[in-house]
């Protein structure tokens, strides 16, 4: 295999004028309203840890405070299954930002449960074994890459399988997980700094319009309504104020509703 | 009796077969390896060692992209974190170019990391605030033909 030549460490990018094409610089200004402008259309939602990360340079969390540890019922409804999916792995990953390694291997075998019922244990259980085995020495980065590699090979099975509708639950649910526990941990500690890290409106937006066009076989019942209710309600808390700061009345508000919204996923 | 017995669970077994081997084969289609993808880890290997390594997220961007022309791929970005990211196409002869744009289309600055070969290009950005932010990647030569293109990425 060759081996790349890394010439050159760090060259600091000018504000550069004009198109790529005629003098190799990216242009300082693109008109995103543009509609010849080609977006990719493929969300990627930050993991937790993304978002945990920039918090703890702002101080220590009790992170400990917000691992989940609720019963896991299997559920008939393959949607609500998908949505539970991105949970749990959502809180696995709290769970090694919190280094509890028992959660994290409860959260391992849960993951194989509802894998069973989403029939992509096959594809997960290679995966799942890696989490709860490295949970056991406290290996922390290789469960953090287990568990990536769960979630992301769950998202390309169904894509795969044309069952993107599935995936784009498990997204959502995983993006769900991670909110409510910054949220948490925000309301419990609010600083104006930390409260930027909920500046969400736009990937909520994004959340939303991926929701609003699923078939309306796969977000059948309460449920769903609720699920798109609380994004709307979450897209006008999270836009921020002057600073780029989130409220604390907004913080509290976001918490509630995103506590609200996994009870009912869990319980319902 | 039996001989038909038998007979449904050949098909039946045949039929099993057949949707696993399926299913097998899709596994394997989607599985082969990517030239951009591959390029783009070769790249980022140097980036993921050490204490303060960037952690590699498993989601990445593909597609194909016609030269002379730019794609954007918006992206939720945190305050405080640093991310990078590498952006690969297979022919030799293409120029790849990446930066990275804020949500009024500004450019944001960033670092670009260079290497030998053109046809891969990295930035490094710290966002000043959080947000969505607009990573364009974009060939600045003309090759003879379209290229299919990847975009990892990773953060610390």
């Amino acid at each position: 295999m060759k081996r790349f030549g890394y010439i050159l460490v760090v060259v600091a990018v000018g504000i550069g004028s004009g198109a790529f094409a005629q003098d190799g610089k990216a242009p300082e200004k693109i008109d995103l309203s543009d509609g010849s402008m080609i977006v990719v259309d493929d969300t990627v939602i930050p993991l937790p840890l993304e978002i945990f990360a920039s918090l703890d340079k702002l101080g220590q969390q009790n992170w400990g405070a917000v691992v989940g540890n609720r019963d896991v019922k299997r559920f008939p409804d393959r949607s609500r299954s998908a949505l539970l999916f991105g949970l749990i792995v959502s809180d696995g990953f709290i769970a090694v930002q919190a280094k509890d390694s028992e959660a994290v291997k409860r959260i391992g075998r849960d993951v194989m449960d509802i894998a069973q019922a989403l029939a992509v244990a096959p594809q997960v259980a290679k995966h799942a074994n890696a989490v709860v085995l490295s949970a056991d020495k406290e290996d922390w980065p290789s469960v953090r890459l287990e568990l990536d590699r769960t979630r992301q090979t769950v998202l390309d099975h169904m894509r795969r399988n044309r069952d993107g509708e599935m995936a784009k639950l498990v997204s959502l649910g995983g993006w769900l997980g991670g909110t409510k526990a910054l949220a948490s941990i925000l309301r419990g500690n609010y600083s104006a700094e930390g409260s930027d890290l909920l500046n969400q409106p736009d990937l909520v937006r994004r959340l939303k319009k991926d929701f609003e066009a699923l078939s309306a076989d796969a977000k059948e019942g309460q449920l769903f309504v609720k699920v798109e209710k609380t994004l709307q309600t979450l897209e006008d808390l999270m836009k921020p104020n002057r600073s780029g700061a989130i409220s604390e009345k907004n913080v509290g508000q976001i918490s509630s509703e995103t506590d609200e919204l996994v009870d009912a996923i869990y319980e319902s | 009796m039996r001989v038909r017995f038998r007979g449904i669970s050949v098909l039946l077994l045949l039929l099993v077969s057949s949707i696993a081997i399926d299913a097998l084969a899709q596994d394997v289609e989607s599985d082969r390896l990517h030239d951009g993808k591959l390029l783009a880890q070769q790249a980022a290997m140097s980036s993921l060692k050490g204490d303060d390594s960037f952690i590699l997220r498993e989601s990445w961007w593909n597609g194909t992209i016609v030269p002379g022309a730019a794609k954007l791929i918006q992206q939720q970005l945190f305050k405080r974190n640093e991310y990078q990211f590498w952006f690969a196409v297979p022919g030799r002869e293409a120029v790849a170019s990446i930066s990275i744009y804020n949500s009024a289309g500004e450019l944001v600055e960033s670092e670009e990391v260079s290497f030998e070969e053109s046809n891969v290009a990295s930035t490094v950005v710290r966002p000043d605030s959080t947000g969505i932010y607009y990573l364009r990647i974009a060939l600045t030569r003309k090759t003879e033909a379209d290229e299919d293109w990847a975009v990892i990425y990773g953060w610390r």
